[in-house]
């Protein structure tokens, strides 16, 4: 069937256009009396098309503003579903603490559901949604914003939202032109055709939505740029005092020179919380550096050279080059860092050193007195497994451990096994001196003093980042707010009149803010001595 | 006298005008219909009078916010009075920025009412400054706290515009099936009005008594490296409890109408700070409001929207309509910037990433999908009038689980700011 789309002005329109893209003049049937549907200015849209093949028919089910909505909803109610119980434990996590409830959350998935598929899916679907709405709809707007014919059809003009038709005295094109200062007063753009008039403000206001909606693309491209190896990196260490620890999966090292925690003193505190510690401050004083020379070889050194020196507390990361470290937590159980020991003659009762013992990378060879110590085996929190063989729990010394090859007087010549616990609870635990048998008689290697054992007081926790999309989140996230902003604090204003043998059509539009057209309206034909209540210019339908 | 107990002064005073403004609102709308005058001379001089005692009520809030701030030197937005107090303030200021746009006094008459009875809920948390822990302690807790709770100002301004739209639209004289259930709901919403109003009565009443009860509560937690970890804690309870704290026992209970026997005890699944007391806390409060309400309906033997609704006559219904949607509409950006965008920024700041799916941010995130779709049905799918109010409703809803359900029911990073 071929649809005579050409109007009575002469203009041929595109098929399905509402509105005349000329003079205006619908080009369906309406209801009587109601004022006429306004959005995109009446324009066809390309999801209008007939016939469509399956390419249009994907275009058109995302161009549907009701499919985006029920999408929205659709990951609305998706997102508080995954926050009935805490994301990401594990199976056994939340049977013990939720029961049957908690099982089957975990079995659906439901533990990292803002990773899962579907989620992901739904908000990809969004993002689909976003650019097909707003392309289907800006191009449209766009043309038909940029041709505007001044006179328009007197039927386009009483059947605006905000009306008046009356009669007028004097010169028509005179008059018009009188009207057409006032409203330039009120910053409107009047263009003028003989005894028609059209006067817009603000504009840019309609791009709003479609900037807002490139904003929001912006953000969901770069959040699925964070699937990117490299582009994301999240690991958290921790650092003692006084420690260097590699950055994991960079070439930089962190040393913790010195951790602090400061806390409120108790008259800073209300009587509620009297007596708790309430931390104030916590920091790590930081050195960040760079590995130049022999770098992840094992067994050598790494060449080190400072970089930067910077204090992070929670707040305020130590960045560099795109790595961030945060300041996440820490913890207070003090661990130890360094004994000096000496070692005893239990014959002639002298006493030889002390030395330096280390717990984390010690040498490998002492010389103390007339004995030398090599280093065999460390432990850092010594503990027997099950078949009775020597294993370490964890890599903090919680419980450290160490068995020298001890040689000198008295000694075997090809050294005798010495094993070595700092603590002496450890000591008594382990029943060092039966492990140790003879050479337990010979010689003991003891610390003497509290001056001669370091402790590490604090470990603090440090998260290490990089998020190279961070950049993008922000465009994103700035283009969104602008967007809003033009659309939300200004309104697209027009206003057509159009006197015809001393009558007077008007008619104006806004997609916003009814009330303020209104008050433009009233507020011009009061200067030009016509007095309306503002409620008597509304045409009823729709506010929006 | 120091700042912070010359700020609560002000605080009480800023109440006591908002609780006179709301009356002079009254006045303005119900006595239009009083015989002696002329309506439109009425409304002009009464609503400027109204006015005039709001904004002195909105000036003494502020003093409020001011004062403590400098007495306390730290922005009195970091726990929950100080939060509850300031989305009061910003609710005044959202009614008065939109009453500046529109004059219409009617809007008092239900904007009033909403910031005493925040008012007066922030009231019932400790008042005591507490010192900033050190993620809070940065300059976009000042910026974060105030625009989202702005943004959520904004909203409720659009709720109470909506909920008046409801009342002033809903046909009590219709009795088919569609009408009866418009009412109903109506009803619900004023039923929780009350319920809210039946908490706040029932705390001041206990605390005015004196009520204590302790409780010793043992919490298991497992920590990273799979260790169980058993910490005690004390609780005190104001209310007489229903409910007593998950895996506790009682140190000392007032006896009140026999209660100290009963202490049914929380579900464990209840995880937010202090879970007990607050669940306790809203069985008590809908116990009071439900009690409340009966009382209403047995003196006024109609719905309280039948009773509400000969007043809302000669209030023109679209322009509540328009003015519910425009609160809305300048609430949203203002509600994206401070609630997801700043949060955003902060979270980076503070904790390393900019999101994280914490129960706090995916309902703020919730609540802005919700009112965007609010938008888009308005915008493009023509939904006005009756729906579009009930949308508001919903709204205000989500926004006040956001701010109070999430701490009540699930616990997550912003549990702090529970109390």
């Amino acid at each position: 069937m071929i649809q005579n789309t050409k109007c009575e002005c002469g203009h041929q329109n595109p098929p399905d256009t509402l509105l005349c893209e000329s003079c205006g003049k619908p080009q369906t049937e309406i209801p009587e009396n109601a004022p006429l549907e306004m959005r995109y200015d009446g324009m066809a849209r390309r999801s209008q098309k007939r016939n469509p093949n399956p390419l249009d028919m994907v275009w058109n089910f995302f161009s549907s503003v009701k499919i985006a909505i029920i999408i929205i909803i659709i990951t609305l109610i998706g997102a508080a579903i995954g926050t009935i119980y805490p994301q990401g434990n594990t199976a056994e996590y939340y049977k013990q603490t939720y029961g049957w409830g908690g099982e089957l959350y975990y079995k659906l998935g439901l533990s990292t559901m803002y990773d899962s598929w579907w989620f992901v899916g739904l908000l990809v679907m969004i993002g689909t949604s976003l650019v097909i709405c707003s392309l289907d709809r800006v191009l449209p707007l766009y043309r038909a914003l940029s041709k505007q014919q001044i006179r328009k059809h007197p039927m386009f003009i009483t059947r605006q939202k905000t009306v008046y038709t009356g009669p007028i005295e004097g010169n028509a094109e005179q008059w018009v032109q009188e009207l057409a200062g006032h409203l330039r007063r009120r910053r409107y753009r009047v263009h003028t055709d003989g005894t028609a008039l059209l006067a817009e403000k603000n504009r840019f206001s309609r791009w709003g939505p479609y900037i807002n909606h490139i904003g929001l693309i912006v953000l969901l491209l770069a959040l699925l740029a964070r699937t990117i190896p490299d582009w994301k990196l999240e690991e958290t260490i921790a650092v003692r005092d006084g420690e260097t620890v590699q950055v994991p999966n960079t070439n930089y090292y962190v040393k913790n020179e010195q951790f602090t925690v400061e806390y409120y003193d108790q008259d800073e505190l209300p009587d509620r919380l009297k007596n708790q510690e309430r931390p104030k401050l916590y920091k790590t004083e930081a050195v960040l550096y760079e590995c130049v020379e022999s770098c992840g070889e094992p067994g050598i050194e790494p060449v080190l050279e400072p970089v930067i020196d910077y204090d992070i507390t929670v707040n305020h990361p130590l960045a560099y080059k795109g790595v961030k470290l945060y300041q996440i937590g820490y913890d207070d159980q003090p661990m130890l860092k360094a004994v000096k020991p000496v070692i005893e003659d239990k014959q002639s009762g002298q006493v030889y050193g002390p030395f330096e013992l280390p717990m984390k990378n010690p040498q490998t060879e002492f010389t103390v007195g007339p004995y030398s110590l090599s280093l065999k085996a460390q432990y850092m929190e010594f503990a027997l497994n099950d078949e009775g063989d020597p294993v370490t729990l964890s890599r903090d010394p919680k419980a450290p451990a160490f068995i020298f090859i001890v040689k000198g007087p008295g000694i075997d010549a090809s050294g005798e096994p010495y094993m070595y616990f700092p603590l002496q609870k450890d000591k008594e635990r382990f029943s060092q001196d039966q492990i140790n048998r003879t050479l337990a008689s010979k010689i003991e290697i003891r610390v003497d003093g509290m001056e001669n054992v370091s402790y590490s007081a604090y470990t603090s926790y440090l998260l290490i980042r990089v998020d190279r999309a961070l950049t993008y989140v922000w465009i994103g996230l700035g283009i969104c707010m602008l967007g809003l902003l033009m659309g939300a604090y200004w309104h697209h204003r027009r206003i057509w009149l159009r006197v015809d043998d001393g009558v007077l059509s008007l008619g104006a539009h806004t997609n916003k803010n009814h009330f303020g057209m209104r008050s433009d309206v009233a507020w011009a034909l009061a200067q030009m001595k016509i007095d309306v209540e503002k409620e008597k210019l509304d045409n009823g339908g729709y506010n929006s | 006298m120091s700042w912070v107990d010359f700020s609560g002064h002000a605080y009480l005073v800023a109440f006591i005008l908002y609780c006179v403004a709301f009356i002079f609102y009254v006045i303005t709308i119900a006595g239009q219909k009083w015989s002696n005058r002329n309506s439109k001379h009425h409304v002009a001089r009464w609503g400027r009078m109204s006015f005039i005692v709001s904004s002195a009520g909105l000036a003494a809030h502020l003093t409020f916010f001011f004062t403590r701030w400098y007495g306390s030197g730290q922005i009195p937005t970091s726990n929950m009075y100080e939060f509850m107090s300031f989305l009061a303030m910003a609710v005044m200021l959202a009614f008065t920025i939109i009453y500046v746009i529109y004059r219409k006094p009617l809007l008092g008459m239900f904007a009033t009412p909403l910031a005493v009875l925040i008012v007066a809920y922030a009231s019932v948390f400790p008042k005591d400054v507490q010192p900033l822990i050190p993620s809070l302690d940065s300059y976009w807790l000042k910026i974060h706290v105030t625009t989202a709770a702005l943004g959520e100002a904004f909203f409720a301004v659009g709720f109470a515009a909506g909920l008046m739209y409801l009342l002033r639209i809903v046909d009590y004289t219709r009795k088919d099936n569609q009408a009866r259930k418009q009412q109903r709901w109506i009803e619900y919403t004023l039923y929780v009005i009350v319920v809210v109003v039946g908490f706040i009565s029932i705390v001041f009443s206990f605390r005015g008594a004196g009520y204590e009860a302790h409780f010793t509560q043992e919490n298991i937690s497992i920590d990273t490296q799979g260790q169980t970890i058993i910490r005690t804690e004390q609780v005190e309870y104001n209310l007489p409890p229903i409910f007593k704290p998950y895996n506790s026992h009682a140190d000392s209970v007032d006896s009140f109408l026999g209660l100290e026997k009963l202490q049914i005890e929380t579900p464990s699944w209840m995880k937010g700070v202090n879970a007990g007391r607050k669940l306790n806390t809203v069985v008590w409060s809908i116990v009071a409001g439900s009690l409340l309400y009966a009382i209403l309906r047995l003196i006024v033997r109609k719905p309280l929207g039948a009773v509400i609704r000969p007043h809302m006559e000669g209030v023109n219904p679209n322009d509540l309509d328009e003015i519910s949607y425009r609160a809305i509409a300048i609430g949203f950006p203002v509600f994206t910037l401070g609630a997801l965008i700043f949060a955003m920024i902060w979270a980076n700041e503070a904790w390393g990433r900019f999101w994280g799916w914490d129960p706090k941010e995916v309902w703020a995130l919730i609540t802005w999908l919700f009112y965007s779709v609010y938008l888009h049905f308005r915008l493009s799918r023509g939904w006005q009038g009756l729906r579009s109010a009930w949308l508001s409703v919903i709204g205000f809803v989500i926004v006040w689980f956001t701010l109070i359900g999430v701490n009540l029911i699930i616990a997550g990073m912003h549990s702090y700011a529970g109390v």
